[in-house]
């Protein structure tokens, strides 16, 4: 049995929390009678919107234009009636322009046969035109899939990111158990894109992950992509983890499985991304599931179809929750980049001292030193923020910190680090 | 706005110093027995002149109120430790004064001050009212097991027993609130140099190592004072660094200095040198 | 014109080596204080009596030597009058010739007599309140006594029953010195604004 392999330096072990979700298969969420879809589901400028108050629209149909740098196409995720354009404020605080279709009318793609299209018939361009046209973006951030891929140069690795470190959050988990062959075409298609060899593919996963995952793992292995256990520390999901601990020097291509699946859907099934697995979980949700469900559902309605809130929330969050935004009500509807939502208790937060401290004076302990992957040192960067002295900042590092909240984590003082330090980055 | 993460792990800073205080007490109700009713006073006075000094202090000038980290109370629990047990109540008080109002305060609070407060205030004390402070004969070699729990020398109120003292430490290092490399380093250069020069002028390594261990308020110091993090340095090395100078030092000033004890000064010292020894070591491992 | 708002010692860390230096007991920070009056306004006197006839890279020997002048003068009196007190003083007294109040003013300061004098004249007295503030805190905490000169039946000591005991001996010493001085002007700073 190999030692797994990690980043170096730095890092964190959450509690785990997956038990709560990660043996119930993924389920098809009710679809709502409302969906609500912003034009902003991705990391760039919002697409335009194209569609306006009393048109029909069909399932699938594009409704948003990407136009800008970082944007990404949006589509009606159910056919049916728009009753108004609005704008909307997401969790992440952004505002966005979004379109509310109220259901009715035939679904076109869901229930029906389809024909399957021979990925190998593309060529390059073709592929990554059907990838940007049906508006696939990574799952795991928001970067639109098409143009990611456009600006990757020449990579010698592809990295199948199915590790997915933040506890609670098993979407990726369950997709690897139930829809290895999908995912995994994905990655072939991908592959292909860079011509490389199926030696050059790596399937990440976390070590103690590989017992439950052993069907994907002889799939990865059939078609001669090599399966890279990888320790269970936060944050070995993010990219620049993922590439620090396997690819050396190497250019190394990251993608999650939720993005891979996308592209599957795209290019094969001519499938726009208009749904997506994500885990509703905690201790104050009846029932903790993983549900495929429409884009634009509110999170009101996945948390009903999870038996509904077993006691009152103390925090609900979206994400996963060590990155994710608090919100306080469960209106806002599902976009491409929620890979959870967890309705947390008391018990859940209180467990490990969070939330009851208020935030106290640094008292230069230290540990956020040890834990910053980075090798960033947070309580200085903390302190020349709060001086307001960006030339230090600079030579600190702080462009290089990627918010992974790992040295708020274990502060004792419950000093709300990344927020200073993203807020220190427009110093 | 409540931000990222919504998780946390290991105590919150008010639960460290709680857990400090904690550690301590069954050294002190030791000490208690030991010394009687004077012990007592002296550790509820120091205890209660930190409060109040940090409870005007923060209301007047940071319109703030901060004892609820529990910094106050522990560093009062400290400079108890360190004064004898019969000294008038006016030193303990001053002390603590001295310890919160300049030391800790005047620099902004907990977090910023780079001097360790109870060091502070007793190193104030000790050069206000030598007469208190003065090396005592050390009756007899310590060398029985008697005097790891129960030391007849009278000296602070800290020194009265290095098991207890050491035992609560265990906790602490467990939970990581202490870190191993100061302790070990103050020890190990201080008994180094005990074993080395302080036999002299009879000759070289022929010190009394366990007279000076168990006197002087050397565990206390390693173990608890020298400890905060406030003062000490962020990474291993350098706590390594910091550690070995306190533990040089304290011997210089223990041994060649009239007093009975060089922890304080020597602590206050090194701290001194924290930023320095952090600048230094910035690439280190941590 | 007479400034005595802005203190030269707690503002602007003027002269604080004789400051901490002699600041011990209130007689000698009294008649240090003097003595730095005297001189300066001495020398004042006599660079704006001489400003018309002087070169300007004659100003500042010029005021050396008649600081060094007056401070000798200084000096003979207090070894004729106040021999002891002056033996407390030590090196001080000599200093005083080359105390950077003085200095800086023979560069910075006013030319015209009319001006330089009342300028000088608020230096001086300013320092040596200011000194007395000082040496009055650290003698009263730091020895439990008040040191003046004596008259008639009067030692010229002054003590303070308790204190006088057990005094807080660290505020003798340098850094009691430093601490007094310290708080003293932050708390002259904070009352200014």
């Amino acid at each position: 049995m190999s030692q797994a392999r990690t980043f170096p330096r730095g890092g964190v072990r959450p509690p785990d929390r997956k038990s709560l979700s990660e043996d119930q298969p993924i389920r098809k969420a009710c679809v709502p009678s409302f969906a609500l879809l912003p034009m902003r589901q991705h990391a760039g400028e919002p697409a335009r919107c194209l569609v306006s108050p009393g048109e029909r629209v069909r399932e699938g149909m594009l409704i948003g234009r990407a136009e800008g740098p970082g944007a990404a196409n949006v589509h009606a995720s159910v056919p049916g009636l728009i009753r108004e354009v609005l704008e909307v404020v997401l969790p992440s605080g952004a505002r966005t322009p979004a379109v509310r279709i109220e259901l009715d009318g035939e679904f076109e793609c869901t229930g029906r046969p389809q024909t399957a299209r021979n990925w190998r018939e593309f060529i390059r361009h073709e592929l990554l035109e059907r990838i940007e046209e049906k508006g696939v973006v990574g799952l795991g951030g928001g970067q639109p899939t098409a143009a990611k891929l456009r600006a990757a140069g020449r990579p010698q690795l592809l990295l199948v990111n199915g590790v997915e470190s933040e506890p609670y959050l098993t979407a990726d988990h369950r997709l690897l158990v139930e829809k290895a062959a999908e995912v995994l075409t994905g990655a072939q298609i991908v592959a292909s894109l860079f011509e490389l060899e199926p030696a050059q593919v790596l399937l990440c996963i976390t070590e103690d992950r590989r017992q439950t995952l052993a069907s994907a793992h002889g799939q990865a292995a059939a078609l001669g992509f090599r399966v890279e256990p990888l320790a269970a520390r936060y944050p070995q999901g993010e990219e620049q983890q993922l590439r620090l601990a396997l690819a050396g020097g190497l250019d190394a291509l990251v993608l999650n499985v939720g993005t891979l699946l996308a592209i599957y859907e795209a290019v094969v099934w001519g499938t726009p991304l208009i749904e997506r697995v994500v885990t509703v979980s905690g201790s104050a949700v009846r029932r903790p599931s993983n549900l495929k469900a429409r884009l634009g559902t509110r999170l009101r309605e996945l948390v009903e179809d999870c038996g509904g809130l077993a006691g009152r929330p103390e925090r609900i969050v979206v994400g996963g929750p060590l990155r994710g935004f608090a919100v306080a009500d469960l209106e806002a509807p599902l976009t491409k980049e929620m890979a959870g939502v967890l309705l947390l208790g008391r018990g859940e937060l209180r467990a490990r001292g969070s939330g009851t401290a208020g935030e106290a004076a640094c008292i230069g302990c230290g540990r956020c030193i040890e834990a910053c992957p980075w090798g960033l040192r947070p309580l200085e960067l903390y302190h020349w923020i709060r001086e307001g002295e960006p030339r230090e900042l600079r030579r600190l590092g702080l462009e290089r910190c990627t918010e992974c909240g790992c040295c708020a984590y274990v502060c004792p003082s419950r000093i709300p680090l990344v927020r200073w330090l993203a807020g220190g980055r427009w110093l | 706005m409540i931000s990222a993460p919504h998780l946390h792990a290991g105590p919150t800073s008010r639960r460290m110093m709680l857990s400090v205080v904690v550690c301590l007490l069954p050294a002190g109700l030791w000490a208690v027995v030991r010394y009687g009713p004077p012990a007592l006073y002296v550790l509820l006075a120091s205890i209660a002149a930190s409060l109040l000094t940090e409870l005007a202090i923060a209301a007047l000038a940071f319109r703030r109120f901060t004892l609820g980290d529990g910094s106050a109370a522990l560093t009062g629990l400290l400079i108890g430790f360190t004064l004898p047990p019969a000294v008038p109540l006016y030193v303990p008080i001053a002390a603590a004064v001295f310890a919160i109002a300049v030391v800790k305060m005047t620099f902004g609070g907990l977090g910023r001050n780079w001097m360790n407060p109870a060091l502070g205030g007793r190193v104030f004390v000790m050069f206000s009212w030598p007469v208190f402070f003065h090396a005592s004969p050390a009756a007899g070699r310590a060398d029985s097991l008697l005097r790891w729990i129960w030391n007849g020398t009278p000296g602070a109120i800290g020194d009265v027993s290095a098991t207890l003292l050491v035992l609560g430490s265990v906790y602490l290092f467990v939970r990581r609130i202490i870190r191993w490399e100061t302790p070990a380093a103050f020890i190990g250069s201080f008994s180094l140099a005990v074993w080395a020069f302080a036999g002299l002028p009879h000759g070289f390594f022929r010190g009394d190592l366990p007279l000076y261990l168990l006197t002087g308020g050397l565990l206390l110091g390693a173990l608890y004072q020298a400890t905060d993090p406030v003062t000490s340095p962020l990474t291993r090395v350098g706590r390594l660094v910091f550690g070995a100078g306190c533990g040089l030092l304290a011997f210089l000033v223990r041994r060649f200095g009239p007093y009975a004890e060089g922890v304080a000064p020597a602590v206050v010292f090194m701290n001194m040198l924290v930023p320095l020894i952090n600048r230094l070591t910035r690439r280190a491992a941590c | 014109m007479l400034n005595l708002r802005d203190n030269p010692l707690l503002l602007y860390a003027l002269g604080i080596c004789p400051a901490l230096a002699v600041s011990t007991r209130v007689d000698n920070a009294l008649v240090m204080g003097l003595l730095v009056l005297v001189v300066l306004m001495g020398t004042t006197l006599v660079m704006a009596a001489l400003e018309p006839v002087l070169p300007e890279a004659l100003r500042l020997p010029l005021a050396l030597v008649a600081a060094a002048g007056l401070v000798t003068a200084g000096d003979l009196f207090l070894r004729t009058y106040l021999p002891g007190l002056r033996e407390g003083l030590g090196i001080y007294v000599q200093l005083v010739a080359v105390n950077c109040l003085l200095v800086g003013r023979t560069e910075t300061g006013r030319r015209r007599l009319s001006e330089a004098a009342p300028e000088a004249f608020g230096q001086g007295a300013g320092f040596c309140l200011g000194l007395l503030l000082v040496a009055l805190v650290r003698e009263v905490l730091g020895a439990g006594t008040i040191s003046l000169f004596p008259v008639g039946s009067f030692s010229g000591t002054l003590r303070i029953g308790g204190l006088a005991e057990q005094p807080v001996r660290i505020l003798l010493l340098a850094p009691g010195a430093f601490l007094v001085l310290g708080y003293l002007a932050a708390l002259y700073n904070r009352s200014r604004s």
